[in-house]
């Protein structure tokens, strides 16, 4: 069964919803912050058939998105079970309440949608997608006239449906302000309260299906919308025999007003509403009057879900007939196709964007960028494109390149701030055991460098730093240490705070050596320590599994990883070998991009990195010195690799 | 047929003709008509009513205020991802401060209660939009700093809050100290909105005022012996004159959000809580705040 549909707008107001089954706000709450504002889980792409979906808590999520007016649909049910007709629920209820609140949606300076009426189009949408799943519910319907009506009838139905249908709604219904028709305590038939939902639906069911044959007789592709259409209007015939079939009279009737809807009279909608209210009198009927609501739902939803295909069709067919037409038709849509493309309101497909992310995508493979991490970067911007509406005065290539600042600012800005003097604030005056901060990488990245850099600000700080020596492999390593110590050592008199370093020599094992500096730190007092590693290919077995155990061991407060500005396409894979290194349940925390005043604007490793992992940079090294070390500026980056 | 021939089209545009004449007024007069309404029609209704920064972390209560203001009551919400602006009327037992002397039929009284709200997402990647905002204020009259009065009993909630809380009010500093009339820019005042009070555990706003200037003087502490940001080193641009700014008056000891004042912005703490269980919960504090600076 599903639990929980909502319709929620990007800026987080849930327009619409129906509970069935409370689940929590968290569940969403996390889709979105995963999904759509961290992307940890990539969706895979709409095309591939199925709807994206997202797993929490032991709830399946699956939504779709209304790009150009900002909304998300969402379905949230329990992972147990298997609903196949899900992803057509979406795409009929994403059809629908955009044909019937797209201008609504469109008004500036307003988050207010009134839709309280759209429950009954939900409704009829789950009974009729619910019983296709489920091939016994139909014969039931057909041949005992009360359970169809018990099924089929919006609330107004009659008082035995009534006395079972509205406590549930009301149970079931969320959104704040439910329509005076669901109230329960009617005993008798509740003809005003149909008629005010007649009386609107009819007109608005009568401009829509204008339009949408408006649309049909100007669509370039009828063949194809025809046929749908056709084939839907079979399967409804059947079922308007069913739900008509015991008032033969009121069919006709019945029929005779839906083609007058159908008409192309202008200000029918006024006439139409003017029938109804004579209709009313007469026949006073509340299940006729129900039925007649409900009929008149399906059709204008048909109409609705019709038009949307169509109008998706209409441009298919455009960008076909632009590409396959004759002179005078190519030339014409070049010409429209520019022009819009220069003054805006252009709806963009991913044929429009194709060229322009082509070169969006060399542009960031030469600023260093890794070709998987532009590949992704440039499909996430097109997800994020297609289906919109250019801004005035803009061209498509404009509108990519803000698309792709925004993207790269919200990949490269860290979720939490990175404040490292204060995490061991904190930390040192909750335990007396002292901060442990380990740094990794591969050979000759940097990483002996990078440690005494931040050895160096630590004790311009006033901190009790003890470095370990943890690199027991390379020979000279040790020695390397001990050079940069003294150094630390001497500017230390200058800066205050006091450095040591803690070593063992070589070939021991150096999650022991770490561990055993922690505990003489502690005993020493030393409130930091900062384990240097022997660098490793990130490809080799060996030497990566002994991280685990070293995570273990030295268990660290903060494993950061160093890596080069230079490397290319590697950078990707390094940031994730190292990332798994550390077993179940220990990540890296941050990087430390080194020698990126080697590079000029070619920044692109960051991206790379932070891409591949979603883990932050933390720091970066920018020149020889001890106090080369910097604080990462996401504004400064992104103005680099977009110049 | 060629360009000169009688019936040609371009013989035709040139001649004394009825239907030349009309042709040519008509593109004459509606041209600009339309460019001028394609042109204006969006900015014309945005422009000139003040606007109200909606800012703080993420699950403060940004958006369920902001439903709340525009229709009184609150749906349920989800974390925003991206900036929404609503016009709304200041409701009713509050009045705005410039035209408390007239009468509520006057249409200027009427006009003088619409304002805008712009709600920012506050997820900590999605701050841009309010940084971007704050770096070009605009019509903005005020800033609502929303904040979640229970979280801030926990520490990360707390520095969350006053981390953004000290760079917004940085900002406003920067805007105040690098502006080129000697008056100054226009006060752009501060409201601390503490959410939640409804919950058992929200400190009263006396608490949330001693704790967030607590915690900003820490903010400012530390940002003042961390490392400088990579900014000058990667554009090639000179490091050694690019200072540092201190939030308030030397950047020494501990802060008080009275050291503002200094910088044209008042700020000011008011409890609240936007919902109460289901339904819509007591806001007047902040609604009367809105009204003194209309
Ligand atoms: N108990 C209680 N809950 C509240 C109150 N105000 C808001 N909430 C809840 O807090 C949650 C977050 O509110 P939002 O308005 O979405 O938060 P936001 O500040 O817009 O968050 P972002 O958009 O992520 O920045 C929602 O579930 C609200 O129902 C309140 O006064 N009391
Ligand atoms: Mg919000």
């Amino acid at each position: 069964m599903l639990d929980t549909f909502e319709i929620v707008t990007a800026s987080g107001i849930v327009l619409w919803s129906r509970t069935y089954v409370p689940v929590g706000a968290h569940v969403i709450n996390s889709l979105i912050r995963d999904v759509f504002i961290e992307e940890h889980t990539l969706p895979q792409s709409e095309d591939s058939g199925s709807k994206p979906t997202y797993k929490k808590d032991g709830y399946t999520v699956k939504w779709t998105q209304a790009k150009d007016l900002g909304l998300v649909f969402v379905a949230v049910y329990q992972s147990l079970v298997h609903l196949t007709w899900i992803d057509k629920l979406l795409d009929n209820v994403r059809a629908l309440f955009v044909g019937l609140y797209g201008e609504q949606l469109k008004t500036e300076l307003s988050s207010v949608v009134n839709c309280d009426r759209f429950g009954s189009y939900f409704d009829r949408q789950m009974q009729e997608l619910e019983g296709q799943s489920d091939s016994s519910a139909p014969g039931i319907k057909i041949t005992t006239p009360d359970s169809s009506i018990d099924n089929d009838s919006a609330e107004e139905s009659g008082p035995a449906a009534g006395l079972q249908k509205p406590p549930q709604r009301a149970l079931f219904d969320t959104s704040a302000d439910s329509t005076p028709v669901q109230t329960p305590d009617t005993s008798r038939p509740t003809t005003p309260a149909s008629r005010i939902l007649a009386g609107k639906a009819r007109p608005a069911g009568a401009r829509m299906s204008r339009r949408d044959r408006k649309k049909a007789s100007g669509s370039p592709a009828p063949a194809s919308s025809g046929d749908e259409a056709s084939a839907k209007r079979k399967g409804k015939s059947a079922k308007k025999n069913r739900t008509w079939g015991e008032l033969g009279a009121e069919e006709e009737d019945g029929d005779m007003v839906l083609d007058y809807s159908q008409s192309d009279i202008r200000g029918g909608a006024a006439e139409v509403e003017q029938l109804e209210e004579i209709h009313q009198d007469t026949w006073g009927r509340k299940t006729t009057r129900g039925e007649f609501v409900l009929k008149d739902l399906d059709e204008e939803m048909d109409a609705i879900i019709q038009e949307q295909n169509a109008k998706k069709d209409t441009a298919a067919a455009a960008a076909a007939t632009a590409a396959a037409g004759g002179i005078v038709g190519s030339s014409l849509g070049a010409i429209g196709g520019y022009f819009r493309n220069v003054v805006g309101g252009k709806t963009l497909t991913k044929e429009d964007l194709a060229k322009s992310l082509k070169a969006m995508e060399e542009h960031l493979l030469r600023k260093n960028v890794a070709r998987e991490a532009a590949v992704r970067l440039c499909e996430s911007v097109e997800r994020d494109l297609v289906g919109m509406k250019t801004p005035s005065f803009t061209t498509i290539e404009s509108t990519l390149r803000t698309s792709m600042e925004k993207a790269l600012t919200r990949i490269l800005t860290p979720t939490s701030s990175l404040d490292l003097l204060r995490e061991i604030s904190t930390i040192n005056s909750s335990r007396s055991r002292p901060y442990v901060l380990s740094i990794v990488g591969v050979n000759g990245v940097g990483k002996s460098t990078n440690l005494s850099k931040i050895a160096f600000f630590l004790l311009q700080n006033h901190h009790r730093v003890l470095i370990a020596a943890a690199d027991t492999f390379r020979s000279g390593a040790v020695e390397q240490l001990r050079v940069h110590v003294r150094n630390l050592q001497e500017l230390s008199k200058r800066e205050g705070g006091s450095v040591d370093l803690f070593e063992k020599g070589y070939g021991k094992d150096a999650a022991n050596i770490a561990a055993d500096a922690v505990v003489y730190a502690e005993k020493h007092h030393f409130n930091v320590v900062l384990i240097d590693t022997a660098g490793r290919r990130h490809n080799d077995q060996r030497l990566m599994s002994s991280l685990e155990k070293f995570g273990k061991l030295a268990n660290p407060d903060k494993i950061l990883m160093v890596g080069e500005a230079l490397v290319g396409t590697d950078s990707v894979a390094q940031a994730r070998n190292f990332n798994a290194s550390f077993g179940a349940g220990r990540k890296l925390d941050g990087f430390i991009i080194s020698k990126t005043d080697t590079v000029g604007d070619m920044v692109g490793t960051l991206v790379s990195m932070v891409h591949a992992t979603g883990i932050p940079v933390v720091f970066l090294g920018t020149g020889q010195h001890y106090s080369d070390l910097r604080n990462l500026n996401v504004g400064v980056i992104t103005r680099l690799l977009m110049s | 047929m060629a360009w000169y021939d009688e019936d040609s089209w371009l013989t035709q545009a040139l001649s004394p003709k009825l239907s030349t004449i009309v042709i040519t007024l008509a593109i004459a007069i509606f041209l600009p008509i339309l460019l001028h309404s394609f042109l204006y029609r969006k900015a014309a209704s945005a422009t000139g009513l003040p606007t109200f920064l909606l800012v703080g972390p993420s699950g403060g209560g940004k958006t369920a205020f902001t439903t709340l203001t525009e229709r009184g009551t609150v749906p349920t919400t989800h974390p925003s991802t991206t900036p929404l602006s609503i016009e709304a009327l200041l409701p009713d037992p509050h009045v705005p401060a410039s035209s408390h002397y007239r009468s509520p039929g006057d249409p200027a009284f009427e006009r003088s209660r619409r304002f805008i709200i712009l709600d920012t997402p506050g997820h900590g990647k999605l701050r841009n939009y309010a940084t971007s905002t704050l770096a070009d204020p605009g019509n903005v009259r005020g800033i609502i700093f929303v904040v979640d009065a229970a979280a801030i009993d926990e520490e990360a909630g707390l520095n969350e809050a006053a981390e953004y809380l000290h760079d917004v009010l940085l900002s406003l500093q920067k805007r105040y100290t690098n502006a080129t009339t000697s008056k100054g820019p226009k006060e752009i005042p501060v409201l601390i909105a503490a959410n939640k009070m409804d919950l058992f555990t929200a400190l009263p706003a006396s608490s949330v005022k001693t704790k967030l200037e607590k915690a900003i003087s820490e903010v400012r502490n530390n940002r003042a012996k961390a490392l400088r940001d990579a900014g000058a080193a990667l554009s090639g641009g000179d490091e050694v004159d690019e200072e540092k700014e201190w939030l308030g008056e030397g950047g020494e000891g501990s802060f008080e959000f009275d050291e503002m004042r200094e910088i044209g912005t008042a700020v000011d703490i008011v409890g609240g809580n936007v919902c109460q269980g289901k339904n819509s919960g007591d806001v007047a504090g902040w609604w009367s705040w809105i009204g003194e600076h209309l």
